[in-house]
């Protein structure tokens, strides 16, 4: 039975004029981004506010005066719309750009680097012959592929070892041949689940 | 010193370095500090999410005000739903919690959401019709692999023959293992190298050319 | 205009609204078909299912509606047997919509009904938590410190299950469902790499490729592979849903797909050697 309700009647017209566009760009559609996009906004404000509120004003209230910083930082942050006190914002952005980069180099050495390089090291020969020919490949597809990046040394591209970054390139080929399956999935997947909405939540029709 | 430049570079320093020690010492005054540049990183970030409402606001306000193009009533109606959420948000106390919120969020924005997103469909089947063609041994590459997983991801197939499972799983273990590993070592490298760049002022993008 | 060249330009319109037919028809006639469940998913069963009774699991809701119909799924199913085997659940998120996605997600779960969990004693939701790698480097590392309440304003003071959490040591396990690069990996630097805790990761199908050496590592302990991967927990944990539902619909859509690449490559090479001929 078809819906009765007003939401999810506003859930299907909008669902049905995002999916618009994929046919031909168009006014219903122009309606639906810009509340999008507005709503997105909104969102964004109040789960800014709330957060600020529950991780910022909430530790002021405790006493902990240190935190008055912060909030000094935050304002800062909107010179940034200002031609005259742009500086201003780059305080802050400076103390965002220092923290996230330092937390992220800190542990990205040893789980990009570190522990695929031992892993790439570790013993070939497995249990199976199916595990070990699947060793070698993983092995000289991550060489391969590495030395593709090779830029320091133009050599590596050309002459006798000039397979090797072409070894590499291959595999990477094949290997985003599987990213592309992978993405076709996604994408399928992910539409199903507003088709599943209109038969199902809207039209009563599964 | 310049006051505009050279002391972004040092803040950016001292809190970079600040957060690499704590992963490598065990000093609890770095352990401390490292607690409040966090938690002054979460408000900071919250503060953050309110810059793209704010040049919204910007662009589309002047839009407004100019009102020569004849889609401004657009403009309008982006910045009033802007509006009304932030109100609904904030106006009842309980934020995301309130039922008016969740209301609004149910009807309007979870479908625009997911349907801007998946919509991708529609342009990967014209996108694998029009261009994914096995031109040379390139794209023979591409394309083999492609056909191979999208066969191993259709139920249908390893439901008929369960070999497509498996060729699809193998493809995983063996070449996209191998090949995404080798790419992940060199992302690792070059994140490392860019991040020690930008903590001892090498690299200075971000603080803009204004 | 050569019959090889009007097979390569089949109207777009005629090809979208033919994918449109491909997924309505197996939503209202469901095929059914058996899944075959993959490793990756099987690990992550596997690791929650030898987890003991009473574990602390830090969990992360990293997606919001755009990624809600591939990873709802899964969320809904894979805290069905965090629920079923009595772990305590802290639940935090890391996405701007991520508090909008955990009541559609508890709606499908019922930990009250089905399993009788209580609200602050078996799981908490903390609600999002700005900043990324910051926000679980903060969880991770000292959690009253960041945290005083839960997303509803109950003081952690009050909430039972965060008693004894004061950070990364008190949880057992960390688990996240994202459709972010930047949070699929901050979970494995901040949890794996910087506190050494055992990490399980899923995220969208066409992030897995990217993961999946932390996988093959032994940083990801499970993997769940995007709609692929939420059927898969579905089936393992006999509670089927909207992702096995659209296995059926990827059976219809992705053959279509496989059609159109091949009459894609079919009318290039004939039109390729049409005109070989001609010459």
């Amino acid at each position: 039975m078809v819906s009765s309700d007003p939401a999810i009647w506003i859930a299907a017209f909008f669902t049905i004029a995002a999916t618009s566009y994929a046919f031909r760009d168009n006014i219903v559609f122009k309606f639906a981004e810009n509340t999008f996009i507005g709503i997105a906004a909104g969102h964004a404000i109040v789960m800014g506010v709330k957060n600020i509120r529950d991780y910022g004003w909430a530790h002021i209230m405790n006493g902990e005066m240190i935190y008055a910083v912060v909030f000094v930082l935050g304002i800062m942050l909107y010179f940034r719309f200002s031609r005259e006190y742009y500086w201003v914002y780059r305080y802050p952005i400076a103390f965002l750009v220092g923290n996230g980069v330092g937390i992220s180099i800190r542990a990205g050495i040893h789980s990009d680097f570190i522990k695929n390089i031992a892993a790439t090291a570790s013993p070939i020969i497995a249990a199976t012959p199916l595990d070990t020919v699947n060793n070698i490949l993983i092995f000289v597809g991550c060489v391969t592929a590495l030395s593709h990046f090779i830029f320091t040394y133009e050599g590596i591209h050309k002459g006798t070892i000039g397979w090797i970054p072409k070894v590499g390139r291959w595999m990477m080929l094949l290997s985003f041949g599987a990213s592309f399956g992978n993405t076709v999935m996604t994408r399928f997947g992910m539409y199903q689940g507003r088709v599943l909405f209109l038969l199902r939540d809207w039209l009563g029709v599964v | 010193m310049d006051y505009k430049r050279d002391i972004p570079l040092v803040i950016t320093f001292i809190v970079g370095v600040i957060a690499v020690m704590d992963y490598y010492t065990t000093f609890s005054a770095v352990k401390e500090t490292f607690t409040i540049i966090k938690n002054w990183g979460v408000v900071l970030q919250a503060f953050a999410l309110g810059l793209g409402a704010a040049n919204l606001f910007r662009v589309h306000g002047k839009r407004i005000s100019d009102r020569k193009t004849s889609e401004w009533y657009f403009s309008a109606w982006l910045l009033f739903m802007l509006i009304v959420f932030v109100v609904v948000g904030l106006g009842t106390g309980q934020f995301e919690a309130s039922s008016q919120y969740k209301w609004i969020y149910n009807a309007i924005f979870l479908p625009l959401g997911a349907t801007m997103y998946s919509s991708l469909a529609f342009y990967m089947a014209i996108g694998a019709y029009k261009i994914l063609r096995a031109r040379n041994i390139d794209s023979f590459l591409l394309f083999a692999t492609a056909i191979l997983v999208i066969l191993g991801n259709t139920p249908i197939f390893p439901a008929t023959f369960p070999a497509f499972f498996y060729t699809r799983e193998w493809i995983f273990t063996a070449i996209v293992g191998g090949a995404y590993r080798g790419i992940r070592i060199g992302i690792g490298i070059g994140a490392v190298v860019i991040g020690i760049k930008t903590l001892i002022g090498m690299e200075t993008g971000y603080l803009g050319r204004r | 205009m050569s019959a090889w060249e009007k097979l390569a330009a089949l109207p777009r319109e005629l090809v979208l609204t033919l994918v449109l037919i491909a997924m309505i028809i197996p939503t209202l006639h469901p095929l059914g078909l058996p899944i075959m469940t993959g490793q990756m998913a099987q690990d992550w069963y596997d690791t929650v299912d030898a987890l003991p009774e009473g574990s602390v699991i830090l969990f992360d809701i990293g997606y919001g509606s755009g990624g809600y119909p591939s990873l709802g799924p899964a969320n809904i199913a894979v805290f069905h047997q965090f629920f079923e085997k009595d772990l305590k659940v802290v639940i935090m998120a890391t996405a701007l919509e991520g508090s909008m996605m955990y009541p559609l997600v508890m709606e499908g779960v019922k930990p009250e009904s089905n399993y009788g969990a209580v609200y602050g004693e078996d799981y908490v939701f903390l609600g999002y938590i700005a900043g990324e790698q910051t926000a679980m480097a903060g969880v991770l590392g000292d959690l009253p410190a960041l945290v005083s309440t839960d997303y509803t304003g109950i003081p952690i003071a009050q909430i039972s299950i965060l008693q004894d959490v004061a950070g990364a040591d008190d949880f057992d396990i960390v688990a996240y469902l994202t459709t972010a690069g930047g949070t699929s990996e901050g979970w494995v630097y901040q949890a794996y790499s910087a506190y050494d805790k055992d990490v399980l990761g899923g995220f969208l199908s066409m992030m897995t490729t990217s993961m999946k050496p932390y996988y093959d590592t032994g940083q990801l302990l499970g993997l769940i592979d995007g709609v692929k991967g939420a059927a898969d927990m579905e089936f393992l944990t006999r509670h089927p849903g909207d992702a096995i539902q659209s296995s059926d619909v990827l059976s219809f859509t992705q053959t279509l797909v496989i059609i159109l690449i091949l009459i894609g490559n079919i009318s290039y090479f004939g039109a390729k050697a049409s005109r070989k001929e001609e010459t």
